[in-house]
């Protein structure tokens, strides 16, 4: 009987489920139908942009005001025959206006338009207002002023005196409609009468709209377009469903097509399950996988279609073209080589790093684990402005030392930074903290008790670092070299900085070079994309998915303190060569910031106090410019991080805590995103986001914010689930046990315990967002500008000095975060 | 095979003291293990044996060689130890057969020596079949008895077992008690075994050494642990124990509370501890005990009944008795004792005996 019952009780449950999924379904339907009827309507009406249904829909409600609170009142005060003289003057300018506007008689037009309305009168005051504020005489500033000047009464006065001044040019006219029209006569002068009267309506501005205005004459170009817009808008014929259909008909199909997919993610979801009943956790995943497929994957599709598809047929011109052209060849092959050479110098700097760091007793080891944990949060053009200056041929500060240490001619040289080796140098020392940061981490994750088994079996510290540690890293090792690699490969801001002086091109300044060059510039643009995009999904695929199911688990359960190797006599000389590795690495190039920072004469020395100023550092503070720039890089930075670490967080707690079907996939777009090359996603959002598929967010802050997120949101991911992961459940579940509600325990336990995870990972997505370069350089607009690309343009175009005050500027702020946060999470909090 | 001389060793990181004064003589072929609660300081004893961990004071010699003195530190690859992990530490990049032959192949020994030498000892730890596998598809007592062959395998001098059954679950733990046993039996080799397992303890040893908060408490063979026990702390770690305090004087205990008495003609005088250990009492006919009192609590379980008596004034024992003999007793009832045997311990001054469990 029970068993019925529960058979039964599961049946209805499944039946209203699959109700639902069909009812979504013929909604999703009748979206797309309602858009694509939309664009039909659109492509008939002749006018140039969808929005413009928006604004007649806007205006029919600001003229229906305009007249029932401005036109009529006035209207209704006066008699029957001077009502009538004023409608028929009324028309004559009307049927005026329209012909002036469309070159030819349309009077005609006029007479069968109103002949046609329910209330002629209205109508053709209501139509006449419309043409007026969008080709009306002018009205100058200085009537507004004094009509806005005026008290209720003098207006009410001047109204109806001058509206009788339409229909008749014998009657009196106040002293400033008077001057107005002085000299004019006929239509001209009833014109300019009544331009008067419907501005003293609403004196202190134009009576309509001036944005809804604009909108109307900028979507209908053409004269029939816009008289007819004018018509649509009189007669108030555009409802506002149809209103939201016609001018976002796009958007309207978007979102049946995103709805439609929903429903077929759902469905799959549903039948893997077999359970048949709705969990609210999909929605939270659909939410985010429809975010993600339609800023990240649409994208990319997009790009790759595009390289393949350039006027709509298959083709590989792009590629014939883009590859046999030398210097893209030459930047093709640089990149490879570049990344390559990164890769190799930075893990072979990185593992003997990590390890003196990490697994002996060095000098020092936390001062410089934070030192080179340090350069993994400073922009990398920083790192190319410094070497700049150290290594310029002529005036490099290193260049000059080393000619008069070797009595060397003047000659340029002997170091040359504006060439592959130096480019390769300079991605070394700021990609290889990547590298660091992954290989300590695995090693602090090694038992220690498996170095110990070979050290008792027998072998000498250094044996087993290349039996045991070595290979037992050889996993976080490749997958450390990679991300190198692709970090390399995809870096614009050190090579626009040291590529583009010298004539060392790589793909990713091709492809911003390209973008600026026209719609041929863009399918090129693409076809270098699709090349940095292969090689990221090699790179990805190999250490996400190969290598990843090779990672030995070697997380002991009672960890004992790492097994520190004694150094013994090379103690001193390893500490001082780390010592001078961060001497040459950071430490120089972050002095010789701050130092150009207070240079007048950059050729000179600081030694020289004539030449020291505060003037850069004043510059920066005082400009508005700058101050702006800061303003949006803190506010698309802490945007950024705040929204990912909410996705973040979303994520951790489904792929951590629940077993739902489909957890996995946002999963995967985000780790995708994030192993896209930056100037690839920026590409990918500039040609889909400028509403050809219903959604306009070109020249936005919010197409940098999504773009950051895209990049960044991964690494605040994947903090705070390696943070949950190690909170056991039965943490939670005692608190439940206790009493605790669900969100109780989630804000009581573990909230609390893994809030210095949550502080880092806000912090990683909030740094590379707050001084991103590569993406804002294509998709920044005036009034989005950042403080990278402020930055990047002063060093480029203006003062490489005031460009290095701000650049340590940025290093200051970064680091204060870090404190703060350090703080704030009393010392829990690091990366 | 030799002998380990543990001379005065004191260990402190910062200003923690984790061994005071550790002096201990531990004889050739011996299984000795150190016993006592977590952070007692064992481990840390057995690493600077096996030379992960350098005193800051004292000497340890193997046989007559120092090994880590104030001018000596050995590093532990040149200590001729062998030693067993409580994670194992099999390494998961290499099969079974190369984790056995790693000391082999570190010290140069030629091939077919080394296979020789594997195949032997992987025998004797009955894992022959599984040379070629990798450890992640071994169990957890698999990846054990690897550990322990790769441990012995270049038959070193000295045996060191890190608590290497804790991970295991109880049955596996007891088999594996007596093949570590027959293994060292059958490679004479001399072990130091740390547990905080008392039963471990008592079944594998020759000597156990008990220490507590880094200072040795005792060293004896199991019995002695178990029969002299050299203080409370001893006696309660090792086997079940109810302290009871009391005055010695004139051939009796007085026992504090309820005033009863126990014969006593030992040194002691004054304020004495006195421990029974439950199955040192047996029920008596009325009259012919010791002791008397009520019954508190009553535990009835199969093999054993398990009471606890209310001697009065505060005072406890508890008895765990044959259910045969123990008919009719249940809670409330009053029965009288007979105290077959018990132990007798100084009252230290200024400390509480039963907080001495860390």
């Amino acid at each position: 009987m029970q068993v019925q019952t529960e058979i039964k009780t599961r049946n209805a449950a499944e039946i209203r489920c699959k109700l639902g999924l069909v009812l979504f379904l013929l909604l999703s339907f009748a979206l797309i139908a309602a858009g694509l009827w939309g664009i039909d309507q659109y492509n008939e009406s002749g006018f140039d942009q969808e929005a413009a249904y928006g604004y007649i829909h806007k205006l029919s409600g600001e003229v229906d005001s305009l007249y029932e609170n401005g036109i009529l009142p006035v209207m209704n005060g006066m008699d029957a025959g001077m009502k009538t003289a004023i409608e028929q003057r009324s028309r004559e300018l009307l049927q005026d206006a329209w012909t002036s506007a469309a070159k030819e008689d349309r009077a005609a037009a006029v007479d069968t338009y109103l002949s046609a309305a329910s209330d002629p009168a209205r109508e053709q005051m209501e139509l006449l207002s419309l043409t007026y504020s969008v080709a009306g005489p002018k009205v100058s500033s200085k009537e507004k002023k004094a009509m806005a000047a005026m008290t209720d009464a003098e207006r009410a006065d001047f109204r109806a005196q001058v509206l009788a001044g339409v229909a008749d040019e014998t009657a009196a006219l106040p002293e400033l409609a008077a001057s107005a029209v002085e000299g004019e006569e006929g239509l001209d002068r009833a014109g300019k009468l009544m331009q008067l009267f419907l501005t003293s309506v609403n004196a202190d501005s134009e009576p309509l709209t001036t944005d809804n205005v604009n909108g109307i004459k900028k979507a209908a170009r053409s004269a029939d377009a816009r008289i007819a817009a004018y018509g649509m808008t009189a007669d108030g014929s555009v409802s506002w469903v149809s209103q939201l259909v016609l001018s976002r008909s796009k958007t309207v199909i978007l979102a049946g097509v995103v709805l439609l997919f929903d429903i077929i993610l759902l469905f799959f979801l549903l039948k893997a399950d077999n359970s048949w009943h709705m969990n609210i956790k999909w929605i939270v995943i659909l939410a985010i996988v429809d975010f993600l497929v339609m800023f990240q994957v649409m994208p990319l599709v997009y790009l790759v279609i595009r390289a393949f598809f350039p006027e709509g047929s298959f083709t590989f011109e792009v590629f014939k073209r883009l590859y046999t052209y030398p210097m893209n060849l030459g930047a093709l092959s640089n990149t490879l080589i570049a990344a390559a050479a990164t890769m190799v110098l930075g893990t072979l700097l990185a593992f003997p790093l990590a390890w003196l760091v990490g697994r002996t007793n060095l000098y020092g080891k936390k001062f410089f684990r934070s030192l080179f944990v340090l350069t993994y949060m400073v922009p990398p053009y920083l790192g190319a402005m410094a070497w700049l200056r150290l290594l310029n041929p002529n005036v490099g500060t290193i260049n000059v030392i080393l000619r008069t240490l070797f009595g060397l001619s003047d000659a340029p040289g002997p170091l040359n930074i504006y060439s592959l080796g130096g480019m390769i140098w300079v991605l070394t020392t700021f990609y290889y903290p990547y590298a660091f940061i992954t290989i300590s981490r695995a090693m602090e994750k090694m038992d220690p008790s498996l170095e110990e088994a070979s050290r008792v079996s027998g072998a000498s510290p250094i044996t087993t670092v290349f039996k045991i540690t070595l290979p037992m890293m050889t996993p976080s090792l490749i997958a450390g070299a990679l991300l190198v690699f692709v970090c390399a490969a995809s870096c614009y801001g050190i090579p626009s900085i040291i590529g583009a002086p010298g004539k060392v091109h790589t793909v990713t300044t091709r492809i911003i070079e390209y973008n600026g060059i026209g719609a041929q510039g863009l399918s090129d643009a693409t076809g270098l994309s699709v090349f940095l995009m292969l090689i990221a999904i090699v790179v990805l695929y190999i250490s996400d998915f190969v290598i990843a199911k090779k990672q030995y688990i070697t997380v002991s359960g009672k960890s004992t303190r790492p097994n520190i190797v004694d150094l013994g006599k090379w103690r001193v000389l390893l500490t001082a060569l780390v010592g001078l590795f961060a001497t040459i690495v950071i430490l120089i190039p972050f002095a010789t910031i701050l130092t150009t920072s207070f240079k007048v004469d950059l050729g000179r020395s600081l030694l020289d106090p004539t030449n020291i100023t505060l003037g850069h550092w004043q510059t920066i503070f005082t400009r508005s410019e700058t101050l702006e720039c800061l303003k949006n890089s803190l506010i698309f930075g802490a945007v950024t991080a705040t929204v990912g670490i909410v996705i973040a967080c979303t994520m951790s707690y489904l792929l951590q805590r629940t077993r739902i079907r489909g957890r996995k996939i946002p999963d995967f777009l985000i780790t995708l995103g994030s192993g896209t090359p930056s100037v690839v996603i920026a590409l990918g959002l500039i040609m889909t986001m400028k509403g050809d598929f219903g959604v306009n967010i070109y020249n936005t802050a919010y197409i940098m914010i999504i773009a950051y997120l895209i990049k960044y949101l991964m690494m605040g991911m994947r903090t705070v689930v390696s943070a949950m992961s190690q909170i056991h459940v039965s943490l939670e579940e005692c608190s439940q046990i206790s009493g605790a509600s669900w969100t109780k325990t989630m804000f009581k336990i573990t909230g609390p315990l893994i809030f210095p995870s949550i502080a880092a990972g806000w912090f990683l997505i909030f740094i590379p967002s707050f001084y991103e370069l590569s993406m804002t350089a294509l998709l920044y607009s005036n009034s989005t500008k950042t403080i990278g690309f402020q930055l990047y343009e002063y060093w480029t175009f203006t003062s490489q000095q005031q460009a290095s005050a701000m650049a340590f500027g940025i290093l200051i702020i970064v680091v204060a975060i870090n404190f703060l946060l350090n703080k704030l999470t009393k010392g829990e909090f690091s990366i | 095979m030799s002998s380990v001389t543990i001379e005065n060793v004191t260990k402190a990181f910062g200003s923690t003291v984790v061994l005071e004064k550790f002096d201990a003589v531990f004889e050739n072929g011996e299984f000795i293990t150190l016993l006592g609660p977590s952070g007692c300081g064992k481990t840390t004893m057995l690493r600077i044996v096996a030379g992960f961990e350098k005193p800051t004071a004292g000497t340890v010699r193997f046989d007559d060689r120092v090994v880590s003195s104030e001018k000596v530190f050995l590093p532990p690859e040149k200590r001729d130890i062998g030693m067993v992990f409580q994670s194992y530490a099999v390494w998961p990049h290499m099969t079974v057969y190369e984790n056995v032959a790693y000391p082999l192949t570190i010290k140069k020994v030629d091939k077919a020596a080394i296979k020789q030498k594997v195949d032997r000892v992987l025998a004797a730890v009955h894992l022959s079949q599984y040379a070629d596998r990798i450890p992640s598809q071994l169990s957890g007592g698999q990846q054990q008895r690897v550990a322990l062959a790769r441990a012995l395998v270049a038959e070193p001098a000295l045996l060191l077992l890190d608590e290497p059954l804790s991970n295991l679950d109880a049955k596996l733990r007891e088999s594996m008690r007596f093949e570590i046993k027959e293994i060292q039996k059958e490679y004479g080799i001399t072990v130091m075994y740390v547990t905080h397992d008392q039963t471990e303890a008592m079944a594998m040893s020759d000597r156990i050494v008990v220490i507590n908060r880094g200072v040795i408490q005792q060293i004896g063979s199991p019995r002695e642990i178990y029969t002299q026990p050299a203080n409370p702390f001893v006696a309660d770690f090792v086997g079940k124990i109810e302290f009871v305090e009391g005055i010695a004087k004139d051939g009796v205990i007085e026992l504090n509370g309820c005033g009863q008495k126990l014969p006593y003609d030992g040194e002691l005088k004054g304020e004495v501890i006195v421990g029974i250990r439950p199955e040192q009492i047996t029920y008596a006919a009325e009259g012919e005990g010791e002791l008397s009192g009520v019954v508190k609590t009553h535990f009835y379980l199969g093999d054993v009944d398990d009471c606890r008596i209310d001697l009065g004034g505060g005072a406890e024992v508890r008895v765990i008795a044959d259910p045969f003999e123990s008919r009719g007793v249940s809670a409330g009832k009053q029965v009288s004792l007979k105290v077959r045997n018990f132990h007798v311990f100084a009252k230290q001054e200024g400390e509480d005996f039963r907080k001495i469990l860390t």
